[in-house]
């Protein structure tokens, strides 16, 4: 970068990330050189290899920071990278939905952050390279100041910014929340990557867990198999909630009206903050695992145009907390407590028939490969028939429950699911178009699913078995005119 | 209330294009069936499930080609494009011209056996794409016109 590229406003990364690689190395190393300072002796030989691994990705951070450069001009975001091909990747900046910036624990030590842009451009390669890694905390806020002012203003062109105005908090993280850690997938599946790691660094420390042998003929199986069970669900609820605090710790939801935007911040170990542009919030998705659901807790995303499945990350409002908490804040994002809290048009039987033969024939195809495995193999696996067909049938009964869906206030809102119940709220603005998917008995039942397509969050809001009829007075009452030409 | 189906029909071809296109699928499982169990030796196929695993994809390949062309269809307005696919599931798709994003005009290895094309209309939801198969290569051609000068005429920025 010479003095051309200063003249023409191109900025570079902070000195300071020059540091993350060397410092992060370090890191890596660290079991290894506690182990040996502990226990005497090194995991594994390093040596030449060891070197190269160092200097490898110092030198490509090194060739990093020289040829990284961004910029903003009055309508776009440029960023380039490269040595030899150099490219240029320029974005919109009315395009710019979401603004990220993230700080491994590294980073907060050296006081940096990593900015990234979400232009919504569903798929495409230039997201990942719409990121800076290594800004300065100061440089990278005003950066982001500028960069939603620009998608504000050119979404409202007389919207003039008032500056200093006091946010006001949506939600704030409770501690007492972390009860629901263990009730989500993602805690399980956290717990898992952790035992993972921990197993790991045992390992490359050769530490071995120790088993007496003699002790555990005394306290008998049962006791062994009890304490067993016990042990893991202890370490696994323990583990869920360690991944719960790293991830939320600190969550705090703030609104600000002057720039109306969305401000969210977590993170124990690497903070995260994100600001969503309030215009591009097309809708709420309402998730009740049944985990949750059992302990009345809820969780909450948003629904932001333009950006695809892979950012959902940047769309969370509420992590797992209580069920009327995440009913608040979805109101205060929508406005309107309609969509939220309004009963919903129950489908008809002939749907609630349909969950019950899906269930049943899941079940009774389990059932059948049970007995056949009963036959083979041990007669005990025929006691896990009933369970089976238990199972299906409350899943059943469950997923009818929560089969609904209405218009209100101009959102078209709908509810399925029974392990990953959903209420999925989305403005009928923000549908593009719909798709009318019905199978072979689904016709013979005169039902159909409605699934209305859209450019945020999952894609798509889908509902579930309902009647034809009903399904393009829904469609046609929530886009006018769309359909008529197609209508009988 | 009710949808009628879309108007037009794909090219009758598209049958005999399926046709081939679906034992060419096919094709492989029937030969990795025959290298396990008879060249390699690796466990024996009984007379019987040969017979079976045949006539299935044969009835497979003779009748869910001319399944689908029954159900397959299109319809292009001045304001939406309307597809209808699928054969057990059925698929009927609707988007409005305003969001139309991308047209594609396609022609694979199988489809210009036969003088036959694919148009691929995209919007900007990934779950939104409008695919219709098994169309005449010149009718596709024009098509893709018509579909760019419609979707340039509609006010709105597709998204």
């Amino acid at each position: 970068m010479d003095v051309y590229d200063q003249l023409l406003g191109w900025q570079r990364l902070d000195r300071r990330m020059l540091l993350v690689q060397p410092v992060r190395e370090v890191g890596r190393f660290l079991p290894a050189l506690i182990g040996v300072a502990l226990f005497g002796r090194s995991a594994e030989g390093g040596g030449l290899w060891g070197i190269f691994g160092v200097v490898v990705p110092v030198a490509l951070g090194l060739m990093r920071y020289a040829t990284t450069g961004y910029r903003i001009t009055e309508s776009r975001v440029e960023v380039r990278h490269g040595l030899v091909s150099k490219r240029v990747v320029a974005a919109p900046l009315d395009r710019v939905r979401t603004v990220d910036l993230t700080a491994s624990p590294i980073h907060r030590l050296l006081g940096l952050v990593t900015l990234r842009i979400g232009t919504g451009q569903a798929g495409d390669k230039n997201e990942e390279r719409l990121a800076l890694d290594g800004l300065a905390g100061p440089a990278a806020a005003e950066l982001r100041t500028r960069l939603l002012q620009g998608s504000v203003s050119a979404a409202e062109p007389d919207g003039s910014p008032v500056a200093d105005e006091q946010p006001e908090v949506a939600l704030r993280l409770d501690l007492g929340w972390v009860r629901f850690a263990p009730l989500t997938t993602s805690g399980i599946v956290i717990a898992g990557a952790a035992l993972g790691v921990i197993a790991q660094s045992f390992r490359s420390l050769e530490i071995l867990p120790s088993v007496d042998l003699d002790r555990a003929e005394r306290l008998g199986a049962f006791a062994l198999i009890v304490l067993v069970v016990l042990g893991i669900l202890v370490t696994f609820c323990v583990l869920a909630v360690v991944g719960y605090l790293l991830t939320n710790f600190g969550f705090v939801l703030t609104r600000r009206r002057d720039d109306d935007t969305w401000h969210l911040r977590r993170g124990l170990l690497t903070t995260r903050e994100t600001t969503l542009d309030h215009a591009r919030i097309s809708g709420v998705s309402i998730g009740e695992p049944l985990g949750l659901r059992l302990a009345r807790g809820g969780r909450l995303s948003a629904i932001v145009t333009g950006l695809s499945k892979k950012q959902q990350g940047s769309a969370v409002l509420v992590p797992p907390a209580p069920r009327a908490e995440v009913d608040r804040v979805a109101v205060a994002v929508l406005g309107i407590s309609g969509p939220v809290a309004d009963p919903l048009v129950r489908h008809h039987d002939r749907a609630r028939r349909r969950r019950w033969t899906r269930a049943l024939l899941g079940a009774g195809l389990v059932s059948v490969a049970l007995l056949l495995l009963a036959y083979a193999a041990s007669w005990w696996l025929a006691a896990l028939v009933p369970v089976a067909l238990l199972v299906g049938a409350g899943l059943a009964h469950d997923r009818w429950r929560a089969l609904g869906h209405a218009l209100v206030d101009g959102y078209l809102v709908s509810r399925s699911g029974s392990l990953n119940r959903r209420r999925e709220v989305l403005h009928t603005s923000s549908v593009i178009g719909w798709t009318f998917t019905s199978t072979y008995p689904q016709r013979r039942a005169g039902l159909v699913d409605l699934t209305a397509t859209t450019a945020g969050g999952r894609q798509r809001v889908t509902v579930l078995d309902v009647e034809e009829g009903l399904s393009c007075e829904l469609a046609n009452e929530a886009t006018p005119g769309l359909l008529e030409p197609f209508l009988a | 209330m009710d949808l009628r189906p879309p108007s037009q029909r794909v090219d009758p071809l598209a049958r005999w294009m399926w046709t081939v296109s679906d034992a060419l699928r096919l094709l492989p499982v029937l030969v990795a069936l025959w290298v396990i169990s008879g060249y390699w030796h690796w466990f024996e196929v009984p007379g019987w499930l040969w017979v079976v695993v045949v006539v299935a994809m044969a009835a497979y390949v003779a009748l869910v080609p001319q399944w689908r062309y029954l159900v397959h269809r299109w319809e292009v307005t001045e304001t939406a494009v309307y597809t209808q696919t699928g054969w057990w599931a059925r698929e009927r798709r609707i988007a409005p011209m305003s969001r139309v994003q991308t047209v594609d005009h396609r022609v694979g290895a199988v489809e210009r056996m036969f003088g036959l094309a694919t148009v691929r209309i995209t919007t900007a939801s990934s779950a939104g794409a409008l695919t219709i198969e098994g169309l005449d290569q010149v009718q596709a051609i024009d098509l893709v016109e018509e579909l760019t000068r419609i979707a340039d005429t509609v006010p709105g920025d597709a998204t």
